[in-house]
């Protein structure tokens, strides 16, 4: 490789995001096919996201101009909306992985002139991506009914840019615990504690700022804020942190995620065990 | 809910209505056994949901904690009230779970024609589906739901009768809202997705304070998908006995637990005739 | 292995290019064994005992380029698990491969461009939706020019017929619809190599003969080597030139197919259903014919094909009995094996 002239490279380059794309587009065409799904977990979002309104307008007295740690009621909410949107945006990678190992389907995969992780990671970002819209347009619209537009300028920008990367960690988080589908039989109880990580330190339910002083620094040196935490907080509080220093943590964790889910992938499926005679 | 059914059992044979509900529970006991033998043969993995459902609830408890760390009194409710709200509401979502686990599983069975091998064997239908399987992460939500009484619950006898008695109205509720939403599905078709959603809505807003819904919202949590009557149970019947409250929520369970029967049967004569909308082969 | 002939002796022709090479190729698969119990599953948890299964023993194998090979084996004698060494999937626990000069396991991806394959109990088809959208993702996934895909594209929905279903989701499809697309989908990239993993199981009789003549027409037109596992014979016999028999994970078996089929294939079962009961007495004495079983409405025949034929059996047969139903066919794999070590012990 070392040796290819640049244009070379640049060719291999494009023939690859080709292929990405191919499998993002027909990713997204499949999608279509789970409308019913899509529509009950929007209702779902909608009804979980009224309950938070009515929960946070209690704690806050319905006092728009209180606040707390840092956080209007306003922004309590939209924080919400946002990593909900980013966490129900995420495709349940685990099960697929392991169903694939089980049943062979892994097969059909590596037949294929690509990598494995990239043709996963290709179809989970446009799923990924897919639903992030949709649950963000859903829960918006009942923020915007219960505690007025999302005023946050720049915000907007924080929250897209580091979207990708949270949503990058959160594929790569999932994709460690499904690669142990290569060692063990099942991956759902590690699954469980993955996303209850997400749920409490990742801040999905809480931001950060409001925990208690002891746990916010735990959390600071765990993958999971970089997830939800990150690109919540920036959209409604913008200049909370500096972005730099957010998309710097995200590069790093990315960084780590994927050597470990590199290495496991290597070590993994050499000693794939596929069914059948 | 079991005499009902029975009429439908009965068929020729007259046998005195004692000596046919012996018959019933015997048949009861003899499923649970099976269903806990069943279980039992996949125990690895029994403890595993069990133990993983505990910690779910758990985490939620961890979530309310740091709430009320920052809100101490939120209309009225405390984390001590919270916790018992979480108590009772897992408590009998796992009882009813462990003993009737097809509760929420009405809607696919119907769909999928699989109510004729209950239709041929002279038990009480409804009873007999409901009985035949038990859910293995229900045995963490009761264990949780003991435990949290345990660690906050009023420990005298009074106390102790209250909360078996919300376990009870809980259980039953759960049961009577689901199994009326799968009847669903006797009805319309791909009722599926319908009633799975309104089990998840009935669930997740019986886990929240009954307290902090107002106007519309209130009226509908205590009419038309009655949970309030288990979230506002660790209140009115736990923490400040209210007569007129527990009268409600007993009607309400009687009510609704009458009506999924009622529709059940209804549905088992259109299921009957062939009339049902079965789309699965 | 207990009779074989080098392999290059079948090959079309004289001065071919090899088209795949294995020097005792294994696998070993671990497994992890559980004890009883709930102690035994503790003991399992702290203290795992593994547990050694030989999927594949030792395979030594050449292939000529162009040529149609049948490898064949009752379940379990470890046919996929060398397709898998061969594609890349699996990596062996000892041995060497070279297929079109690629180390499999190592240059996966770069050998996945020149091979296709097809397993019959997985599809690559996307299920929600129609297969033309799986042969654009194809397309791009093997960097096909567009004029050139579209061309061959054209080319094979017209070769296999698939004018009618392209527009329609897969899941609609019948399984005979569903493998010509799986098969013409594979041909797409126009691989130098195909893999067929029991391409015609489950299929109707006229389905699989026409799938065989699709593969073949392709194999003559394009000279595509073809390596197809089956444990249907007639899939070797109207295929293949070659075929490879393996059981227990080893080769017992490499010869001409015509040979196989003179020396191993000389037996066919004929399955009677009377239209009254069997009795013994009636039926005439029948050279190079066996009773195999014989129970009330129900008569099963074992032919020797060396002695005499189908068509005289069945002829007394219906001259002695009324039938309800018929049906002729290969003895099982299992026999076949059973046969080969009685010739060849």
């Amino acid at each position: 490789m070392g040796s290819r002239v640049f244009g070379d490279r640049l060719e291999l380059l494009s023939a690859r995001s080709k292929k990405a794309g191919a499998v993002a587009r027909i990713t997204m065409k499949q999608q279509m096919a789970y409308k019913t799904d899509f529509i009950m977990r929007a209702s779902f979002m909608l009804m979980i996201l009224y309950v938070f309104v009515q929960l946070w307008s209690a704690a806050y007295d319905g006092d728009a101009g209180r606040v707390i740690n840092g956080f209007t009621l306003k922004q309590i909410i939209w924080y919400l909306v946002f990593t909900e949107a980013i966490t129900m945006g995420v495709p349940a990678l685990c099960g697929l992985i392991e169903n694939e190992v089980k049943n062979g389907d892994i097969a059909i995969r590596l037949i294929r002139p690509l990598s494995y992780i990239g043709y996963h990671y290709a179809a989970y970002l446009s799923e990924a991506v897919f639903r992030f819209y949709i649950h963000l347009a859903v829960g918006g619209a009942i923020a915007w009914l219960c505690v007025g537009p999302p005023t946050f300028g720049l915000g907007w920008a924080g929250l897209f840019s580091l979207t990708l990367g949270a949503l990058t960690i959160a594929f790569l988080l999932n994709m460690i615990v499904a690669l142990c589908a290569l060692w063990v039989e099942e991956t759902r109880g590690m699954e469980f504690v993955l996303h209850k990580l997400q749920f409490t330190v990742g801040g999905m339910l809480l931001p950060l700022d409001l925990m208690p002083e002891p746990l916010q620094r735990v959390c600071a040196w765990l993958p999971f804020q970089a997830m939800l935490y990150f690109p919540a907080r920036t959209a409604v509080n913008f200049g909370a942190a500096p972005l730099l220093q957010q998309f710097v943590i995200q590069a790093a964790w990315i960084a780590v995620l994927a050597a470990a889910v590199m290495l496991m992938y290597r070590r993994g499926v050499s000693k794939l065990h596929v069914n059948g005679g | 809910m079991s005499t009902e059914d029975n009429e439908q059992a009965g068929g020729l044979r007259s046998v005195s209505r004692t000596g046919r509900l012996r018959g019933t529970l015997a048949f009861l006991i003899t499923c649970w056994k099976v269903n806990l033998a069943s279980a039992m043969e996949y125990r690895a993995s029994f403890f595993m949901m069990a133990g993983m459902m505990f910690i779910n609830n758990f985490m939620w408890l961890f979530f309310w904690s740091l709430f009320f760390g920052k809100f101490q009194v939120v209309n009225g409710w405390e984390m001590g009230d919270v916790m018992m709200m979480w108590a009772v509401g897992a408590g009998g979502f796992g009882w009813a779970n462990m003993l009737f686990g097809n509760f929420n599983r009405i809607a696919p069975i119907v769909a999928a024609g699989q109510l004729d091998v209950y239709l041929s064997q002279p038990k009480p239908v409804l009873l007999h589906v409901l009985a035949s399987r038990m859910s293995l992460t229900a045995a963490g939500d009761f264990f949780f739901g003991l435990v949290v009484y345990a660690w906050v619950g009023n420990h005298s006898l009074a106390g102790l009768l209250q909360f078996l008695l919300g376990l009870l109205l809980s259980g039953l509720l759960f049961m009577g809202i689901t199994i009326l939403a799968g009847c669903l599905a006797f009805f319309i078709g791909n009722a599926e997705g319908l009633a799975q959603q309104v089990f998840n809505s009935f669930v997740a807003l019986s886990t929240y304070p009954s307290d902090i819904f107002k106007g519309l919202a209130r009226t509908l949590l205590f009419t038309l998908l009655p949970a309030g009557f288990i979230s506002f149970l660790p209140i009115g019947l736990l923490r400040d006995f209210d007569p007129a409250f527990v009268w409600k929520a007993v009607a309400a369970t009687l009510a609704f637990g009458a009506l999924a029967v009622l529709a059940f049967r209804l549905g088992l004569k259109r299921y009957a005739s062939g009339n049902a909308i079965t789309l699965r082969g | 292995m207990l009779y074989r002939e080098e392999a290059p002796k079948y090959a079309k022709g004289a001065g071919q290019v090899v088209a795949l090479q294995t020097q005792a190729l294994r696998k070993v698969f671990t497994v992890k064994r559980k004890d009883a119990g709930l102690a035994g599953s503790f003991r399992s948890l702290l203290k795992p005992s593994w547990e050694e299964k030989v999927a594949v023993r030792s395979i030594d194998l050449t292939v000529q380029r162009g040529e149609m090979v049948a490898f064949l084996g009752p379940n379990g004698a470890g046919k996929s698990t060398t397709i898998k060494m061969l594609t890349g999937i699996l990596h062996p626990s000892s041995g060497e491969a070279k297929v079109l000069g690629c180390t499999p396991w190592r240059e996966r991806e770069k050998l996945a461009f020149r091979i296709g394959a097809v397993f019959g109990q997985k599809s690559q088809l996307w299920y929600h939706l129609p297969p033309i959208d799986t042969f654009d993702l194809i397309s791009r996934i093997y960097e096909l020019d567009r004029a050139d895909y579209h061309a061959r594209r054209d080319d094979l929905i017209e070769r296999f017929e698939l004018g009618p279903y392209l527009h329609t989701p897969v899941r609609k499809l019948s399984l005979g619809e569903r493998m010509r697309c799986e098969i013409a989908v594979s041909f797409l990239h126009r691989p130098q190599l195909l893999f067929l993993d029991e391409p015609t199981i489950g299929l109707d009789v006229v389905v699989k003969q026409r799938i065989r003549e699709l593969i073949r027409e392709v194999n003559r037109d394009e000279g595509t080597t073809v390596f197809l596992t089956s444990h249907d014979a007639g899939d070797m016999e109207e295929l293949c030139s070659r075929a490879v028999v393996i059981h227990h994970g080893g080769i017992l078996l490499d010869a001409p197919v015509d040979r196989l089929k003179r020396e191993v294939l000389n037996r066919k079962i004929i399955s009677l259903t009377l239209a009254a009961g069997y009795d013994a007495s009636m039926l005439p004495p029948l050279p190079g014919t066996e009773v195999i079983a014989g129970e009330g409405r129900r008569l099963k025949l074992g032919v020797d094909l060396a002695v005499t034929d189908i068509e005289a059996v069945l002829g007394t047969v219906i001259g002695t009995y009324r039938l309800d139903d018929v049906t002729v066919e290969d003895p099982p794999m299992e026999e076949i094996i059973a046969h080969i070590y009685g010739t060849g012990g």
